[in-house]
């Protein structure tokens, strides 16, 4: 077998194996997580919701699923915009208004 | 003696090493499209997972007042009226709200500590009952601010004054998906913060027997409170397992067109054959290899690149996605903030998954190379000898 063959052969195997340890890689991750589940939800439970501290284009506030139903693009409870792109361009932070001192 | 379907798979890869730079580029071209694919699907169900994970912290109902269409204070007086529904076992006056600090252009969630509960702390301690001028912050918004254990945060007042708070506990890095921007104080420090009068609360958290009678309990709310607001946790829970499928799909819907022109360009590679694979064809008939021989051969081909290309897109999407974090993708998939929470998401794949991302690619692109397998099995060697 020629040195280029050798090294298909011990890619395409390497390759398999890790094919093979994704899922059990992710089990793993999830048992680990899984001990922190208690403290998590009781220090969730202690928030306004549980919404992430993550913001959509349309109305810039946390706590999405509480959010003012007349905002703009806030067509369903919960439903960050419909714009993906929005989620990734925050809007710019010169604009802020600022607050008084 | 070597299995017939082995040595013709042997023969396969052979030739897909002959013609070495075509091959590597579909592999790789395949690998990026999967890989694309892939973490799209990662992050999405890791999104989904999390996001069902503490549902259960959640109150059954949240009840808000509205005053032309926007959430204001209520009367917290209602509590107690709310509390004498049949299958309502806990009402919860809540206050919370948002406060803006120019230094670090971000609002920040000041969150009134109504409840108690075991907190996910990375250092110090929760605040005490009936305590006052302290906190605990989230873990991004500490570290914007640079403060730790001790230190002092001054919240701006209105009319030039200040609240001034004792940094007591610091929210686990755990938790920072939920708690990056939340600074956690005292019922009495969050009015006072947020200007919420004392007769006044935010919200009212409601907590059922049965979770499974919101909608009846929703709809006597609505009718006790006309003005109010019931949001639904049932309905929070179908709306999030919609909403990140939604923008998964924009995602996907923009990569597509990638990902068809590669099984475009696929298609064109196989469909014409080289003047070399004709006379290697050729001779191959020549010495005896049915037509039915040449058709798996182009087949098994196939579905190494397939296979190859398949493989190594789903393996660089989970190193992509979950050690990596994703960048560049996560954001669009779940929002911005600027006190951005740097938790890892911890995936939710399993082999079904896997296999499903795989069989996606390797079909199609088996689909697309039985036409041009099936001419190539059918060239006849005389002719294809005397083409030279």
């Amino acid at each position: 077998m020629s040195r280029l063959g050798l090294l298909v052969h011990v890619f395409g195997a390497a390759l398999v194996v890790a094919l093979l340890a994704i899922p059990l890689h992710a089990r793993q991750q999830r048992a680990a997580r899984a001990v922190l589940d208690a403290p998590v939800s009781a220090t969730v439970a202690r928030l306004p919701s549980g919404d992430f501290a993550l913001s959509g284009s349309g109305r810039h506030l946390r706590h999405i699923s509480l959010a003012e139903p007349g905002a703009a693009f806030a067509d369903v409870v919960a439903g960050p915009d419909g714009d993906p792109a929005g989620g990734a361009l925050a809007p710019p932070r010169d604009t802020f208004p600022e607050a008084t001192p | 003696m070597k299995s017939p379907h082995l040595a013709l798979v042997g023969f396969a890869a052979t030739s897909l090493l002959r013609r070495k730079a075509r091959t590597l580029t579909l592999v790789v071209g395949l690998a990026a499209s999967v890989a694309l694919l892939a973490s799209v699907f990662f992050v999405t169900g890791a999104l989904r997972d999390e996001a069902r994970r503490v549902r259960g912290a959640a109150p059954d109902l949240v009840v808000q007042k509205l005053v032309g269409g926007r959430p204001s204070v209520l009367d917290p007086s209602l509590a107690p009226t709310i509390a004498r529904i049949p299958g309502v076992k806990q009402v919860v006056p809540r206050v919370w709200g948002y406060l803006f600090l120019a230094s670090i252009q971000s609002n920040v969630a000041v969150v009134g500590s109504s409840s108690r509960g075991p907190l996910a702390l990375s250092a110090g301690r929760d605040l005490q009952v009936g305590e006052r001028g302290t906190c605990v912050l989230g873990k991004e918004l500490a570290d914007t601010l640079g403060l730790r254990l001790g230190d002092h945060l001054i919240f701006p007042l209105p009319g030039h004054r200040a609240a001034d708070s004792v940094v007591v506990g610091l929210f686990s890095s755990d938790v920072s998906l939920y708690t990056s921007d939340v600074a956690l104080v005292a019922d009495e420090d969050a009015r006072l913060i947020l200007g919420v009068p004392r007769e006044s609360a935010v919200d009212l958290a409601v907590e059922l027997t049965n979770p499974d009678e919101s909608q009846v309990a929703a709809r006597k709310l609505g009718e006790l409170f006309p003005g109010a607001r019931v949001v639904e946790k049932r309905v929070l829970d179908r709306t999030l397992a919609l909403v990140y499928g939604r923008r998964a799909g924009f995602v996907l819907g923009a990569s597509l067109p990638a990902l068809l022109a590669l099984f475009v360009l696929a298609w064109d590679r196989a469909a014409g054959l080289a003047p070399s694979e004709r006379r290697e064809i050729a001779i191959l008939k020549a010495c005896g290899w049915s037509t039915s021989d040449v058709l798996r051969v182009k087949l098994y081909e196939a579905f190494v690149v397939a296979f190859a290309g398949g493989a190594l897109g789903i393996v660089l999407a989970y190193l992509w996605s979950f050690p990596f974090g994703a960048p560049g993708l996560r954001e669009v998939l779940s929002g911005w903030a600027v006190l951005y929470p740097r938790t890892h998401l911890v995936p939710s794949v399993d082999g079904a998954q896997v296999l499903s991302v795989l069989a996606l690619v390797t079909a199609p692109f088996l689909a697309l190379s039985v036409g041009p397998a099936w001419r190539a099995a059918g060239v006849d060697p005389l002719e294809a000898l005397r083409e030279g």
